[in-house]
């Protein structure tokens, strides 16, 4: 038998309530991400990508629908178990790289281990080790405010993978940053996806998009498209001219 | 478990970002919970020095002054008994200083010091085997005396001989109460030199006291003592006694500070609600981050009840230890006793859980912020306010009606700002009424009862003589006679002082603040004490003992009383019995204006050759003087707390208005005008917390005086407003520091460069 998908989403729905006016962001989403994938959800504004990957990570509650985790039901979960589960199991980047902002970088990356149950020690091993991948070593007791926007966002990257988890969200990782940076960042989760990591990431960028295994585009919170791009045409580093081939 | 080195860490970070407010919380609590902690010492009679003088002393419970030395084992096989002092031989001795002469009983004493009821030498030395000349004082006796080491102690014995003796030590003892409270003074001498100045036994008597496991058993063992030694026995004493003559008037005192103290931890609890939730809410994004990384709601509250929390708790610690300095401070360094466990318990608890309450609404909020890092922490927005309506109408700068505009976005906090400076505030007007009112007892003693300063007692001259003498000073205005004899009241359970100044006539100028002064023979005023302690009020006739002579008091007026607890009678000299009348015990004298109660002293000591005894009036205020150190400390940490208020609602409006700073400056209001609004919004809460507190104190200050006043017997009628420039300096003071403190990081944001982006 071969192993749960790492996340599975049952005709997912979300409904938000604007002043006594439903709003529906999210509509009847079926998703199933096996481990190891790379997955990018695109979509103009609006089209409820973010949304979709706040509620696989239990950042947001869903209107209807089921939402699986390696095997295991989490949409029935509470707040606290969803903590617990985020803890262990899920990293989170965000646009805005959401440091904080009175802890060294140091402190931030370390964060999540120890809130995981590490020692100080290992968290401080895993911390140099994983600045050491990202570049950051010098940075590592400078506070967020005193680095530029891609560093920060690789201090985010590195504290979304310190406890190893089973699966990345990130929400439109580069969009703060300008193409330089975003290359960067592109090109770490990029190395970090090869060495097995399970990734979603939202974007409205479609040459970010081109980067990853699997792209599935929503438009008015429903799929309209969601296909793989095969391994030869994957080019990661698109110029604009580039034409991201969907396969239905 | 787990969470709790990442908490850890954050709580580190967080208090090492805003040191000085979490320095301030600290202080504030502090402050707070040192007055409670002093005024609680104070109250529970802590101060009397003769706990901390008994307990130091080891001293014994029971005295018992009998003819001869008892039978010391059976004394000490009594039950509850642990040591004897003594017996002691003592003898009773005229010390004649400076032309005047005082009874001292001399005690004799071995050159070793005793196991229990030990002499505290506190200056100089103990008697040594061989001092046949040394003496050493007790040291109130000596204060009185003005007796130093190595002053002439001249003492004529019962025999008429005199002894010239030297002064070696000044020592401490609970065996008696102070001097002039307990007379005689004792002095201690070696037994060989009281052999020598009394070698009569029968002029002498002997002193044992009995040191028990528990001041409890007491009466039980004074009755042991008087079924042994029936007949023997001269008199007794026991601790209890010495400790009510060493009382002080410390419950004032204790009620102000406690007063404060209350009030303080109200504000105090404001305070740390209002830094705790402006933090919160200035750390929405943080806190969401922590929740994405894996923090549950429960978590969320536990850290920052930690932190906020342990802020307070470090400064009830920290309160705690200044409280013991504080109340040691407050009375000059008398030796006090820690306070007992219960109290000091309650206080530490009560704090610790206005607290901790006071954060857990912020961090409740912290926890239930919503794991989406990117979620709008953006004030409400709307209209204009009606205040800044009102500003745009009356043409006001833009800068002020803009600020006018953002005093209010967010009411709740708005309005705890408010309060949160209004309550300082109302302590601050409130401490100033008490110092208004204690400086009106020092220009206005005639309105406590103390029109008098000065009290002549004619001592070796005829009455008429030292009334002869003191109506001829140039400064005196009036003389009047006077008396004081105790009187029984109708249940004949306690005694009461009936003071007998002037005659119905021409009555001494008591303060009369209801009803009216006494005009004729049997009439009388009271005090508040008094009508209280009989249940009686004005109008009524009672059936009092006055000086053993029954006597039909007609009740015709109360006045301020600030002596005895108010439980005295004054009445004109006529309408005592003539034994009692005639002649007076004393003249109080009304100097006239201006006059210098130590210049007529000298004067009329000098006119009569010494022979008179002048004594200086003590105003109730010069014993309150401590007060005036309490409130300028109170008003340090009331002001702290405003401070940290301040800083809240400046760095909450500050937080609320940075996007709109990059449109205004946008809009062409330059880094002033920016700065101008910045302040106008935290300022205008200033201003209307600060006039409310300050009306609000002043309308309660004279009735809070005054029920103090009516509670401990001196009566309602001394309160007093603090004069309306004070209070206009109060208001302006703390308006202008409130700005000034505003002004500052105003200035900071209105000259950064203020990123545009989402929050």
């Amino acid at each position: 038998m071969s192993p749960p998908p790492v996340v599975h989403a049952v005709n997912l729905v979300k409904i938000y309530q604007n002043g006594g006016v439903p709003v529906p962001a999210v509509r009847g989403v079926d998703l199933r991400v096996e481990a190891g994938q790379f997955v990018a959800i695109t979509g103009p504004s609006g089209s409820g990508k973010s949304t979709l990957v706040h509620m696989l990570g239990g950042l947001d509650t869903r209107t209807s629908g089921e939402i699986w985790l390696d095997g295991k039901r989490a949409d029935t979960l509470g707040e606290s178990a969803w903590a617990l589960l985020r803890r262990q199991k899920i990293g989170f980047v965000f646009q805005f790289f959401n440091l904080v902002a009175n802890m060294t970088v140091a402190d931030n990356v370390e964060l999540p281990a120890l809130l995981a149950g590490a020692s100080a020690r290992e968290a401080r091993e895993r911390r140099e080790h994983l600045l050491g991948e990202l570049g950051l070593t010098d940075r590592a007791d400078a506070s967020p405010a005193q680095l530029a926007g891609g560093e920060q966002q690789r201090v985010a990257l590195a504290r979304a993978l310190a406890n190893r988890p089973s699966l990345l969200l990130a929400d439109e990782p580069t969009g703060n940053l300008d193409s330089r940076n975003t290359r960067d960042v592109l090109r770490l989760l990029g190395e970090v996806h090869r060495d097995g990591q399970t990734v979603i990431l939202v974007t409205h960028d479609a040459r970010v998009a081109s980067l990853a295994d699997r792209v599935v585009s929503l438009l008015d919170g429903e799929i309209v498209d969601d296909g793989f791009i095969g391994a030869t045409r994957r080019r990661p580093r698109g110029t604009a001219g580039d034409v991201v081939e969907l396969r239905g | 478990m787990s969470t709790l080195r990442a908490s850890a860490r954050w709580i580190r970070a967080d208090l090492r970002a805003r040191r000085g407010q979490a320095l301030l919380t600290v202080l504030a609590v502090a402050g707070i919970v040192t007055a409670l902690i002093t005024s609680a010492t104070l109250l529970e009679d802590g101060t009397n020095p003769w706990r901390g003088l008994f307990t130091e002393s080891r001293g014994a419970h029971v005295w018992i002054h009998t003819r001869d030395a008892p039978d010391v084992a059976a004394l000490s096989r009594l039950q509850g008994v642990v040591r004897v002092a003594g017996p002691y031989r003592a003898a009773p001795v005229m010390l004649t200083t400076d032309g005047r002469k005082s009874p001292v009983t001399l005690r004799g004493m071995e050159a070793r010091l005793p196991a229990v009821a030990v002499p505290l030498v506190r200056q100089g030395r103990w008697l040594r085997a061989g001092d046949g000349e040394g003496v050493v004082v007790e040291r109130s006796f000596a204060r009185a005396l003005d007796l130093r080491i190595g002053a002439p102690f001249t003492v004529t014995a019962l025999n008429g001989a005199t002894h010239p003796l030297t002064v070696v030590g000044l020592a401490d003892t609970a065996d008696q109460g102070f001097y002039p409270e307990s007379t005689p003074g004792l002095a201690w001498t070696l037994t060989t030199t009281l052999d020598r100045i009394e070698p009569a036994l029968g002029r002498s008597e002997s002193v044992t006291g009995l040191r028990l496991a528990d001041g409890e058993d007491t009466l039980p063992v004074a009755h042991g003592a008087v079924t042994m030694l029936g007949g023997q026995i001269q008199r007794m004493s026991t601790w209890r006694e010495v400790r009510a003559a060493m009382e002080l008037d410390n419950r004032l005192l204790g009620l102000l500070l406690a007063l404060f103290g209350v009030a303080g931890l109200v504000a105090a609890a404001l305070a740390i609600a209002n830094a705790a939730g402006g933090r919160v809410l200035g750390q929405t994004r943080d806190l969401a981050t922590l929740k994405s990384l894996g923090y549950t709601r429960g978590q969320i509250f536990g850290l920052l009840m930690a932190e906020h929390g342990a802020l307070g708790l470090i400064g009830i610690a920290l309160g705690l230890l200044c409280g013991q300095l504080a109340a040691s401070a407050a009375l000059g360094g008398m030796s006090i006793l820690p306070l007992s466990p219960v109290p000091l318990l309650a206080i530490t608890a009560g704090t610790a859980a206005v607290v901790l309450v006071a954060v857990a609404l912020p961090a409740w909020r912290g926890g239930r912020i919503a794991p989406l890092p990117s979620a709008p922490t953006a004030p409400p927005r709307g209209h204009l306010s009606r205040l800044a309506r009102l500003a745009l109408l009356v043409r006001l700068p833009p800068a002020l009606v803009l600020g006018t505009r953002d005093a209010f976005t967010r009411r709740v906090p708005a309005l705890l700002s408010i309060f949160g400076l209004a309550v300082p505030m109302m302590m601050i007007t409130i401490g100033l009424g008490c110092w208004a009112t204690l400086d009106d007892f020092l220009r206005h003693p005639e309105q406590v009862g103390q029109a008098a300063a000065l009290t002549v007692r004619p001592d070796k001259l005829p009455a008429e003589d030292a009334a002869r003498l003191a109506r001829a000073d140039p400064e005196v205005a009036a003389v009047y006679p006077g008396s004081e004899v105790s009187a029984l009241e109708p249940e004949q359970t306690r005694s009461v002082l009936a003071r007998a100044l002037g005659t119905s006539a021409e009555p001494y100028p008591f303060s009369v603040v209801e009803g009216r002064m006494f005009a004729a023979r049997g009439e009388a005023v009271a005090g508040q004490g008094l009508l209280d302690l009989m249940g009686a009020k004005i109008g009524d006739r009672v059936r009092m003992t006055v000086g053993g002579t029954p006597l039909i008091v007609h009740i015709v007026g109360r006045v301020v009383e600030p002596e005895q607890d108010g439980e005295v009678l004054s009445l004109g000299m006529d309408s005592l019995a003539a034994k009692d009348a005639v002649p007076p015990q004393f003249y109080s004298l009304v100097l006239r204006p201006g006059a210098d109660p130590v210049a007529v002293r000298a004067r009329l000591l000098a006119a009569s050759g010494e022979a008179l005894e002048v004594q200086r009036v003590v105003n109730p205020a010069e014993r309150l003087a401590v007060i005036r150190g309490v409130i300028v400390a109170l008003v340090v940490v009331l002001s702290l707390l405003g401070l940290a208020n301040l800083l809240t609602a400046s760095a909450l409006g500050l937080r609320d208005h940075a996007l709109d700073l990059a449109v205004l400056k946008a809009m062409g209001l330059t880094p002033r005008q920016v700065a101008a609004t910045l302040v106008t919004g935290t300022g205008l809460l200033v201003v209307l917390g600060v006039v409310t507190g300050t009306a609000a104190g002043a309308s309660l200050v004279g009735g809070l005086i005054d029920l103090q006043g009516h509670s401990s017997g001196v009566g309602a009628g001394i309160g007093r407003t603090p004069s309306a420039l004070t209070l206009i300096v109060a208001v302006l003071a703390a308006t202008g520091a409130a700005l000034l403190v505003a002004l500052i990081p105003a200035r900071r944001a209105a000259r950064a460069r203020v990123p545009v982006t989402a929050r």
